[in-house]
C-alpha cells in the first residue's frame, strides 16, 4: 500500500483528492438542490421530500458518512496544501499582480473553503441536528429565515460557496487531467453556469420563505 | 613544429571506417578508470559529455551558464543539415561533403568534411531516438527544408528553434548520465587555464563564479567546447557570454590557434540602432527561402518601401546570381548588403539596411503558411524593431555571426598540446573559410557524439598517464598566474568600465577586420589595438572584490584576452593575403567583386603559436591537399 | 520612433544567500524606447560603476529570448507586462515617462537568491535529472524515418519542448510550483512512441523529485500560462497528471 500512499501524498496525489472530494461535494449540492427545490410546490411537497429521504434509512446514514469522510479529506488536504503553498515562498514580493490567470474563485479558494466549514457547521446545527419532535422541516426552515440575519447568512454564504465551486468545478477536471481543446472551454462555461445556479436556487430559497412564501 | 593532421590513408570514403578500425580500444572495464574533463555544454561538449559517460568514463563537466541548457547553441534556429535524401532530390554524402567544401571556399580539411557528412545521417536518427520534435510532414515523416548554399533540401528543422531543440536533446542525455553519476556538473565555473603536465594536458583551473573560488581539477583529457569569438565584435549574434578565454588561454600554453580571421558575417540580422545596444538578434537565413532582398535602385530614395514602385526596385541577389538568388551562401550575401549600403542605396535611419520583402510569398502562399513558416521570426523581429513584416519589409543587415577559425586539432580533434581536445566552434576543422547555413550543429553534434568518443579512446589507450593530484607544482604555478590576472584586473581602478573597453574594441574590429578588410587598415588597427589594450591595463575600472559573484570582474577577465586575441586575428589576416570566404581583402577580388583565392600560395591552414607576451607570433602551415575536388572558382551564378 | 524617457527603478539589492536586502531606488535618465529592459540596467550598471558602486547583479545571456538565462519580477509579472516575451525582449517602449518600475528576482523556497536579482535554479536541472530523457545510448538509434508521428502529435510535443527553463512560471505562480515546467518535458516525451516505454517511470520519479525540491503545489491558477515566455498551455498539466495517474495506479513502477 506504500505506492497508494506515495501517488496520492504527492503533490498531484494531493490535487486528484481535492478534485475527487470536490466533484462530489458539487454532486452532493446538485442533489440537494434538486430536493430543497421542492419548496416551491409547498410545504407538503417539501416535507414529504423530507420524509422520502429519511425513510432511506441506512442508506441515508451511509451517505451522510461518505460526505463527512470526503470533508475531513478535502479539509484535511486543503489545510495541507494550504500550508505547503505558503511555505513555498518564504520572501513574498513586494508588488503583486496578477498577469489574468488567476480569479476571483482561484485567488481565495483557502479562504471561501474556511468560511464555507464554517457555514456548514452552523447550517447543519440549524436545520439538522435539531430537535424535531412535534414540528415539520418546512415549518423550520420557514421561522429560521423569518429572521433577516438569516436570510443575510445564507445568501452570502450561497455567494461564497459559488465563488468556491466557480474554480472548483473546472479545477477538478483540469486535475483529473480532463483538459482538452475541444471541451475545456465547454466545461469553464459549465462550471460557470452551476456557480450561478447555486447562488440563485440556494440564494433565492431563503428570500422566497422569509418574504414570498 | 611540423604539424601532422593525422589523416588516415586510403581512398576518402573509407578513411574514418579504417581509422575506427586502427584506433585502440580502452576496454569497458578499464574506461571506468579514466577521468575526463569537459568545458563547455554546448551541442559540442554536450552531446560529449553524455557519450563518454555512456561508454564508461567519469566526466567532469564545467559550463558558465546556470545550467547546461543554456549555452549558445540554443539560439541557432534555422536547422541541421544531413545527406538522408528522404526528398529524393539526388543529395548523397558526397554532395554534402561537397557543398560544404565549396561553401568553405576550399580551405577546409577534405577527410574533415567527409567524415562529417557520413556522420550527419547518424545524428538526425540518433536525435529522433531521443525525442527531438523535429517537423512532420502529414504522413508522420520528418520534413526538410532547403538553406543557403545548396540547391536540395537536406535540413531538418523544429519550428525556428532547432538549436534549441538538438540542444535540449544533448542536454537532456547529460543530464540522464548527472543522474547516474557518471558525470559530475559544475556550472557556473568558467575555466581560466589549462594544466599541462609533461606536454600533456592534464586538468583545469576554474573560477567558481559564485564564490570566486579558484579551483583545479585533474584529468586524464581535457575536451574544450567552448565556442567560437564572435563577440571579439563586442556586438554579435553570439549570446554575452560567448568568449575566447577558454580557448586562447589554450592557446598560451601552447594550443595552435588556427584561421583566426575566418569570420562568418551572417547576412540577415536586424540593423543596429543604438549606442546602448548589447548585441545583434540574428532572423534565420531559412528567411531567405522566400523574402526577396532588395534596394531602391536610386541612391539616396527615402521613401517608404511600399511608395517605391516595382521598377525602381534592385533585386540585386536574383539579378546578379539567377541560378542560387536570394539563396546564395552566406559571406556573398553579406558582402552584396554591404556593397549596396556602401553605394548609398542602403535603408532605414541609419541607411545600414537593405529589405527582406514576403510580399510576394504572402501574394502567393496565403498568409497563414507563411506564418506557419516563419511565424514565430516574425513576431520575434516585430518585439524588437515595432514593426509588422507582413507589412512592411523586413530591414535586415549582416552581424557577424560564428566564427570558423579556432584552435587547431587533428583529425582526431586533438590540438597541439597532447591530450588536450578540441570540438564544435572552438576548433577550425570542417567549415573552411565559410560555413554554410545549418552546418554548425552538425559539426557540434558530429564532434561530440560520434567523433571524440572514437579517437579520444586511441589516445588514451595508447598514452602512458602517470598519477596526478591537484598540488603538483604545475597546478599551482596555473593557480598563482591566475590569481594574479584576477587581482591586477582589480586593483587598477581607472576610470573607463569594461564595456566601454570592449565596445571600442568592436569598433575597430568591425571596421578594419570585418566584411571587407585591406592590409592598411589592418595595420592601423593593429596599433590601435595595441594602444588599447595598454590604455586597458592602465585604466579599467573594475568594481566589486574577487571572492563574490562579480560580473564586473568575469567580464574584463574576457575582455583582456580579446584585446590580446584581436590583434592575433589582424596577425592571420595580413599574412592572408588573399580573398576567401569571410576574409575578404579588397586587394583580391575577381572582376564582379568576388573573393578571389590564391591556391598557389595560400591553400593552407595558418596555425599560430604563442611565444609569449607581446611576441609576434609564429606561423605555421597545414597544406591542405584536394584528392577529391576540384579547387574552382565558386561561383552561383 | 526613438525617443528617450526618465524612470524611477526600485531594485532589489542583496549581497548575498543569506544576506538581508530591499529595494534601493534608481533614477533611469534618457532611456532610449529602443532599449531592451536589460540594456536599459546596462546603462544603470555602467553609471554605477563610474559613481564607485557596485553594478546591479542579473543573470542574461542569449538577449534572444530562448536561453531561459534573464528574468526578474517587473512591477509583480515575472519577465514584464508584455505577453509572450522574456525581459531581454522586452523594449522600453513599453513604459512610459516617469513611471515606477519595481523589480525584484525569482521568489521562491527553491529558488533561493545569489546576489541582487540573480537566483539558484538547478532545482529546474534536478528534475530533469529525475527523468526528463530518453534513455537512449549514442549510437544505436534506428533511421530517423522508421518510427511515424503524427504532425498532430510533434507538434504538441514542439509546443511543450518550447520550454526555456527561465521559471517564470514558478515566479507567478501563487504558490511557487513548478508543474508547467515539469509537465512540459514529461509532455513532450509522453506524445512521442519514443517515450512510451519509460513513461511511467519518468512521470512518478520527476513529480517525487519536484515535491521533493520545496516547490508549492499546482492549485490550477493558470498564472503560469498566462506569464510563460513561451506560452506553454496548462494542457500540459494535465497531461502530466494523467501521466502520472496511470504511472501511480496502472504501472507497477513504485
Amino acid at each position: 500500500m506504500n505506492w497508494l500512499v506515495n501517488t496520492l501524498g504527492s503533490s498531484i496525489g494531493k490535487k486528484l483528492l481535492m478534485a475527487i472530494t470536490g466533484l462530489g461535494f458539487c454532486s452532493f449540492l446538485a442533489g440537494h438542490l434538486a430536493g430543497n427545490l421542492t419548496i416551491y410546490w409547498g410545504k407538503d411537497a417539501f416535507n414529504s421530500y423530507a420524509a422520502h429521504l429519511h425513510s432511506l434509512g441506512p442508506i441515508i446514514t451511509m451517505a451522510e458518512l461518505g460526505l463527512l469522510f470526503f470533508a475531513l479529506v478535502h479539509i484535511l488536504t486543503g489545510t495541507t496544501l494550504f500550508y505547503q503553498n505558503f511555505k513555498a515562498r518564504p520572501v513574498r514580493y513586494s508588488m503583486n499582480k496578477s498577469a489574468g490567470g488567476r480569479t476571483i474563485g482561484s485567488r481565495t479558494m483557502p479562504y471561501t473553503g474556511f468560511f464555507l466549514l464554517i457555514f456548514i457547521v452552523f447550517h447543519l446545527i440549524n436545520f439538522h441536528f435539531i430537535d424535531k419532535t412535534g414540528t415539520t422541516i418546512y415549518q423550520i426552515v420557514h421561522s429560521a429565515f423569518e429572521n433577516i440575519g438569516y436570510v443575510v447568512i445564507y445568501v452570502i454564504a450561497m455567494i461564497i460557496a459559488a465563488i468556491h465551486v466557480s474554480h472548483g468545478l473546472w479545477s477538478a477536471f483540469q486535475t483529473i487531467g480532463a483538459n482538452h481543446v475541444k471541451y475545456m472551454p465547454f466545461i469553464k462555461v459549465v462550471s460557470y453556469v452551476f456557480s450561478l445556479i447555486i447562488v440563485i436556487g440556494f440564494g433565492f430559497l431563503p428570500v422566497y420563505l422569509g418574504y414570498i412564501a | 613544429m611540423q604539424l601532422d593532421a593525422k589523416i588516415p590513408g586510403g581512398p576518402l570514403a573509407q578513411k574514418w571506417d579504417r581509422h575506427r578500425f586502427e584506433l585502440k580500444l580502452v576496454n569497458p572495464a578499464n574506461k571506468r578508470k579514466f577521468e575526463i574533463i569537459v568545458v563547455g555544454t554546448g551541442l559540442a561538449g554536450g552531446s560529449a559529455s553524455a557519450s563518454l559517460a555512456e561508454l564508461g568514463y567519469n566526466v567532469k563537466t564545467f559550463c558558465i551558464q546556470d545550467s547546461p541548457r543554456r549555452a549558445h547553441s540554443i539560439a541557432a534556429q534555422g536547422g541541421i543539415n544531413a545527406a538522408k535524401n528522404y526528398t529524393n532530390e539526388g543529395d548523397s554524402i558526397w554532395r554534402l561533403f561537397y557543398d560544404t567544401v565549396k561553401g568553405g571556399d576550399f580551405r577546409s580539411r577534405e577527410a574533415n568534411v567527409y567524415r562529417l557528412a557520413q556522420v550527419s545521417n547518424n545524428i538526425i536518427d540518433q536525435c529522433v531516438a531521443q525525442g527531438v520534435p523535429f517537423a512532420r510532414d502529414y504522413g508522420g515523416l520528418l520534413a526538410n527544408r532547403s538553406f543557403g548554399g545548396s540547391q536540395v533540401q537536406r535540413t531538418f528543422y523544429a519550428r525556428g528553434q532547432t538549436g534549441q531543440q538538438l540542444l535540449l536533446g544533448a542536454y537532456s542525455a547529460l543530464m540522464r548520465q548527472v543522474g547516474t553519476g557518471k558525470v559530475k556538473m559544475f556550472p557556473r565555473r568558467e575555466m581560466l587555464d589549462v594544466v599541462a603536465i609533461n606536454g600533456k594536458a592534464r586538468g583545469i583551473v576554474a573560477r567558481n563564479l559564485i564564490t570566486g573560488e579558484i579551483e583545479t581539477h585533474t584529468g586524464d583529457a581535457v575536451v574544450l567546447c567552448t565556442g567560437g569569438y564572435g563577440n571579439v565584435y563586442f556586438l554579435s549574434t553570439n549570446a554575452m557570454a560567448s568568449n575566447v578565454t577558454a580557448a586562447f588561454r589554450a592557446y598560451k600554453k601552447g594550443a595552435y590557434f588556427a584561421n583566426p580571421c575566418f569570420t562568418q558575417i551572417h547576412p540577415t540580422c536586424i540593423p543596429v540602432h543604438g549606442d546602448y545596444q548589447s548585441k545583434l538578434t540574428l532572423m534565420s537565413e531559412s528567411l531567405r527561402n522566400d523574402g526577396r532582398v532588395w534596394v531602391p535602385k536610386n541612391t539616396g530614395d527615402k521613401r517608404r518601401p511600399q511608395r517605391i514602385p516595382e521598377p525602381e526596385r534592385d533585386y540585386y541577389l536574383e539579378n546578379k546570381y539567377p541560378s542560387f538568388g536570394n539563396l546564395v551562401p552566406r559571406d556573398v550575401a553579406s558582402r552584396n548588403a554591404k556593397e549596396q549600403c556602401d553605394m548609398d542605396k542602403g535603408v532605414g535611419e541609419t541607411g545600414l539596411a537593405v529589405y527582406l520583402d514576403f510580399e510576394d510569398a504572402i501574394k502567393r502562399d496565403g498568409k497563414e503558411v507563411i506564418e506557419k513558416k516563419y511565424g514565430n521570426l516574425f513576431q520575434m523581429y516585430e518585439k524588437i524593431t515595432a514593426e509588422n513584416p507582413y507589412e512592411t519589409p523586413m530591414m535586415i543587415y549582416p552581424a557577424i555571426h560564428y566564427t570558423m577559425g579556432g584552435l587547431w586539432v587533428d583529425y582526431n580533434l586533438m590540438s597541439t598540446i597532447d591530450g588536450l581536445f578540441v570540438l564544435g566552434e572552438a576548433n577550425f576543422s570542417d567549415h573552411g573559410a565559410n560555413r554554410l547555413g545549418a552546418s554548425a550543429l552538425m559539426q557540434g553534434l558530429a564532434d561530440g557524439y560520434f567523433v571524440l568518443p572514437y579517437t579520444i579512446g586511441g589516445y588514451l589507450a595508447g598514452t602512458p598517464l602517470e598519477e596526478i593530484t591537484t598540488g603538483h607544482s604545475a597546478f599551482k604555478e596555473s593557480v598563482t598566474s591566475v590569481n594574479d590576472s584576477v587581482e591586477k584586473l582589480l586593483s587598477i581602478n581607472g576610470k573607463r568600465t569594461v564595456d566601454d573597453f570592449h565596445k571600442q574594441l568592436g569598433h575597430i574590429m568591425w571596421d578594419y577586420c570585418g566584411m571587407a578588410r585591406n592590409d592598411e587598415g589592418l595595420k592601423k588597427a593593429k596599433g590601435m589595438i595595441q594602444q588599447l589594450r595598454a590604455e586597458f591595463q592602465e585604466n579599467v575600472l573594475v568594481p566589486g572584490s574577487k571572492k563574490d559573484f562579480n560580473q564586473s570582474l568575469e567580464r574584463a577577465g574576457r575582455v583582456a584576452d580579446f584585446l590580446e586575441f584581436g590583434e592575433l586575428m589582424i596577425i592571420d589576416a595580413l599574412s592572408r593575403q588573399e580573398s576567401c570566404g569571410g576574409h575578404f581583402n579588397e586587394a583580391y577580388q575577381t572582376a564582379e567583386n568576388e573573393a578571389l583565392r590564391d591556391d598557389e600560395n595560400f591553400c593552407h591552414v595558418s596555425a599560430w603559436e604563442f611565444t609569449g607576451k607581446d611576441k609576434e607570433p609564429v606561423l605555421n602551415k597545414e597544406e591542405l591537399k584536394f584528392d577529391n575536388v576540384e579547387l574552382t572558382q565558386r561561383s552561383y551564378k | 520612433m526613438t525617443k528617450t524617457i526618465n524612470l524611477t527603478l526600485k531594485v532589489w539589492r542583496q549581497k548575498g544567500q543569506k544576506k538581508k536586502g530591499r529595494l534601493e531606488t534608481y533614477k533611469a535618465v534618457d532611456i532610449s524606447t529602443d532599449m531592451s529592459f536589460l540594456e536599459m540596467i546596462d546603462v544603470i550598471n555602467e553609471q554605477l560603476t563610474l559613481e564607485g558602486k557596485e553594478p546591479i547583479a542579473f543573470d542574461h545571456d542569449c538577449r534572444e529570448g530562448i536561453c531561459g538565462m534573464c528574468g526578474a519580477v517587473v512591477n509583480g509579472r515575472p519577465h514584464g507586462p508584455e505577453k509572450g516575451t522574456t525581459l531581454c525582449q522586452l523594449h522600453m517602449r513599453h513604459f512610459s515617462n516617469n513611471d515606477t518600475i519595481v523589480i525584484e528576482p525569482w521568489r521562491s523556497r527553491a529558488f533561493p537568491v545569489i546576489k541582487d536579482l540573480a537566483v539558484e535554479r538547478s532545482a529546474l536541472d534536478r528534475m530533469i535529472q529525475a527523468g526528463g530523457f530518453i534513455s537512449v545510448n549514442t549510437g544505436g538509434a534506428q533511421d530517423a524515418n522508421a518510427i511515424p508521428v503524427s504532425q498532430e502529435a510533434a507538434e504538441l510535443a514542439m509546443d511543450a519542448a518550447a520550454c526555456i527553463g527561465c521559471g517564470a512560471c514558478v515566479a507567478a505562480c501563487p504558490n511557487a510550483s513548478a508543474m508547467l515546467f515539469l509537465s512540459a518535458k514529461v509532455s513532450q516525451l509522453a506524445l512521442f512512441p519514443q517515450g512510451k516505454p519509460e513513461a511511467a517511470k519518468r512521470a512518478i520519479s520527476m513529480v517525487r523529485e519536484m515535491d521533493m525540491l520545496g516547490f508549492g503545489n499546482c492549485t490550477n491558477e493558470t498564472e503560469c500560462e498566462a506569464e510563460c515566455p513561451k506560452e506553454i498551455s496548462i494542457t500540459n498539466i494535465a497531461r502530466l497528471n494523467r501521466e502520472f495517474y496511470k504511472a501511480g495506479f496502472f504501472s507497477a513502477e513504485k
